[in-house]
């Protein structure tokens, strides 16, 4: 059942109003029941095993570690097991193949496995290290674990952030279903009328390589990124505002990251919550670990104090962005792609700062004014695109090939001579471009102004008109597949 | 330990970490106000407090703390 969906619309609105018609105190049972029925209709008794899996040893995890005393051997040794049996499902579904092995469930669709098992094992984490008392209602942790508007695609939650807001009863807010209303049909724009009618371009090219070569794999690559970014933030749009008409608040995924100037800028805005998840749940115990802190000291004696501290610290970057690169798919292009081309940014970045800082210098360069930040933000554009090459490519190899046509062919002039009209028809890049320059205007505001909240002072004829514009622009300019149903979010396969 | 010679020990590990003599922490001082203090560098400072004061923050904590108050209140307990 894909959120864009009719049949989804439908069970979300039934789901909404018995949620505000029922006594208060049965809401979260009935998101429960409603969550488990959404997961088996998305993805049958199969996948709902894997995920009663994980909440039955999750919901043990954190009866038993936090019995265990704090700082003891047993309890270091109790995580580990339970994180281990945590994660054999995802190993199974997703991984089994990259390690050579065969996969014992064949094409099972892990529907959003990756996801909610982050947040189960944040759970069992905080458990462990003492900021969380267990839930002690299995009920109440399947709904965590459960919560169906962020099932398939996230945000990754924390149960810290979650408990209060999931199992607390919520009256009905005239604004909070307004706000989250709006943000779907926003969510739904972005998704039907950007990501999809870009997608038809950067599909022929990209499936029909070396057909399209040079400028052709440039253009399809810059039309991914604004495809893969309308589609993800788009899930977000409609998933946080499905969420906050149950009265919900869920974390933020995006914050207008090709707005970022520098690559860690950049991770700081997009998919935020992947990126904290892996910093605190992998990278700091990393680092606090007594391997890193002996490591440390090696270093520190044989670099100097100041280069020493570095070389652990690249290590661990290593880890992580090895991890987040394998956590999108067990395949070298998502890990070259996602996670190692991206630590090769940071840390040459950190690396050539000095000689960076002495040429900007010599040059004269005012870093203070918009040009300079123009071409930091263009820049870095520019190195998140390379690695959406690998992210798009179906394998390595292929992504190495393209990258060496897009430097080899030299081809220009087909943003000229309407050599374009060959991927997308006239109309539509005029409303692909048209789209975009909307959603630019939306980003640079949201900078400045809290937008829904600026609408909603209005007079009631231009909110309205507004409203019914951007559904009307839905309606008309969205791409929607057979019996009107779109194509699945990307990072939904995760 | 008193207040005083925690936020002295404190003073030491930060100018040491930052590489800067000029760095005075304060109960409110959080990583806003200190340039190079980013995620990244936010573990070599718990790590590097660790080994000044002998003593050893939870992983809870060490994400949890709000600001350098907060880090003091946590060794004021442990040592």
């Amino acid at each position: 059942m894909a959120l864009t969906s009719f049949s989804f619309l439908c069970f979300f609105t039934i789901t909404a109003g018995i949620y505000y018609v029922i006594p208060r105190r049965f809401q979260w049972m009935l998101l429960l029941a409603a969550s488990l029925v959404f997961y088996y209709v998305s993805g049958g008794w199969a996948v709902l095993c894997f995920l009663l899996y994980g909440i039955v040893i999750t919901y043990l995890a954190g009866l038993t570690l936090e019995r265990v005393k704090e700082g003891s051997k047993r309890k270091g040794l109790l995580t580990g097991i339970f994180v281990i049996l945590t994660l054999i499902p995802l190993f199974l579904l997703k991984y089994v193949r990259f390690f050579g092995l065969s996969a014992p469930f064949g094409a099972l669709a892990p529907l959003g496995i990756s996801f909610y098992t982050m947040s189960i094992l944040g759970y069992v984490i905080d458990v462990s290290w003492g900021i969380l008392p267990a839930q002690r209602n299995p009920f109440r942790h399947a709904l965590f674990a459960a919560y169906f508007p962020q099932m398939t695609s996230g945000p990754i939650t924390r149960y810290s952030q979650m408990a209060g807001q999931l199992f607390a009863p919520h009256a009905f807010s005239y604004e909070q279903i307004a706000f989250g209303a709006q943000r779907i049909l926003w969510g739904f724009f972005k998704k039907l009328v950007i990501s999809e009618r870009l997608a038809m371009a950067v599909n022929l090219v990209y499936d029909q390589y070396p057909v399209y070569q040079g400028w052709y794999l440039v253009v399809a690559t810059v039309c991914f990124a604004f495809q893969l970014y309308t589609d993800f933030s788009g899930c977000m749009d409609i998933v946080l505002g499905v969420s906050q008409i149950f009265g919900i608040s869920l974390p933020e995924n995006f914050t207008c990251p090709y707005f970022s100037r520098s690559i860690s800028e950049y991770w700081r805005r997009w998919h935020i919550t992947l990126g904290a998840w892996f910093k605190d749940y992998l990278f700091y115990p990393l680092q606090k670990s007594g391997l890193f802190i002996a490591y440390l000291d090696w270093s520190k004696k044989r670099f100097g104090k100041k280069r020493g501290k570095k070389l652990p610290l690249y290590t661990g970057m290593l880890i992580l962005w090895f991890s987040v690169g394998m956590w999108h798919g067990g395949s070298w292009n998502f890990i070259v792609g996602s996670g190692l081309l991206h630590w090769f940014y940071i840390v040459s970045g950190e690396l050539f700062t000095p000689l960076w800082k002495r040429l900007i210098a010599l040059l004269r360069i005012n870093t203070e004014v918009f040009s300079w930040h123009f071409f930091q933000g263009l820049r870095t554009f520019f190195l998140v695109n390379l690695g959406f090459v690998f992210f798009r490519a179906p394998s390595l190899r292929t992504a190495l090939s393209m990258l060496a046509s897009m430097g080899r062919v030299f081809n220009p002039r087909i943003l000229f001579d309407g050599s374009l009209c060959r991927l997308l028809k006239p109309q539509d890049w005029v409303l692909a471009i048209f789209s975009l320059l909307i959603l630019l205007l939306v980003s640079v505001l949201q900078q400045r102004i809290r937008i829904r909240e600026t609408l909603a002072v209005q007079n009631l004829a231009f909110r309205w008109s507004l409203y019914l514009l951007l559904f009307a622009a839905v309606l008309i300019f969205g791409c929607y597949g057979g019996d009107y149903d779109a194509a699945a979010f990307i990072y939904q396969r995760f | 330990m008193t207040r005083e010679e925690i936020f002295s020990g404190l003073n030491q590990v930060f100018q040491d970490v930052f590489d800067d003599e000029e760095i005075r922490v304060a109960e409110e001082t959080t990583a806003e106000d200190i340039e190079d203090w980013d995620s990244l560098e936010h573990i070599n400072l718990i790590v590097a407090v660790e080994r000044h004061f002998g003593m050893k923050f939870t992983m809870g904590e060490v994400t949890g703390m709000k600001n350098v108050g907060a880090m003091a209140d946590i060794i004021e307990e442990r040592v």
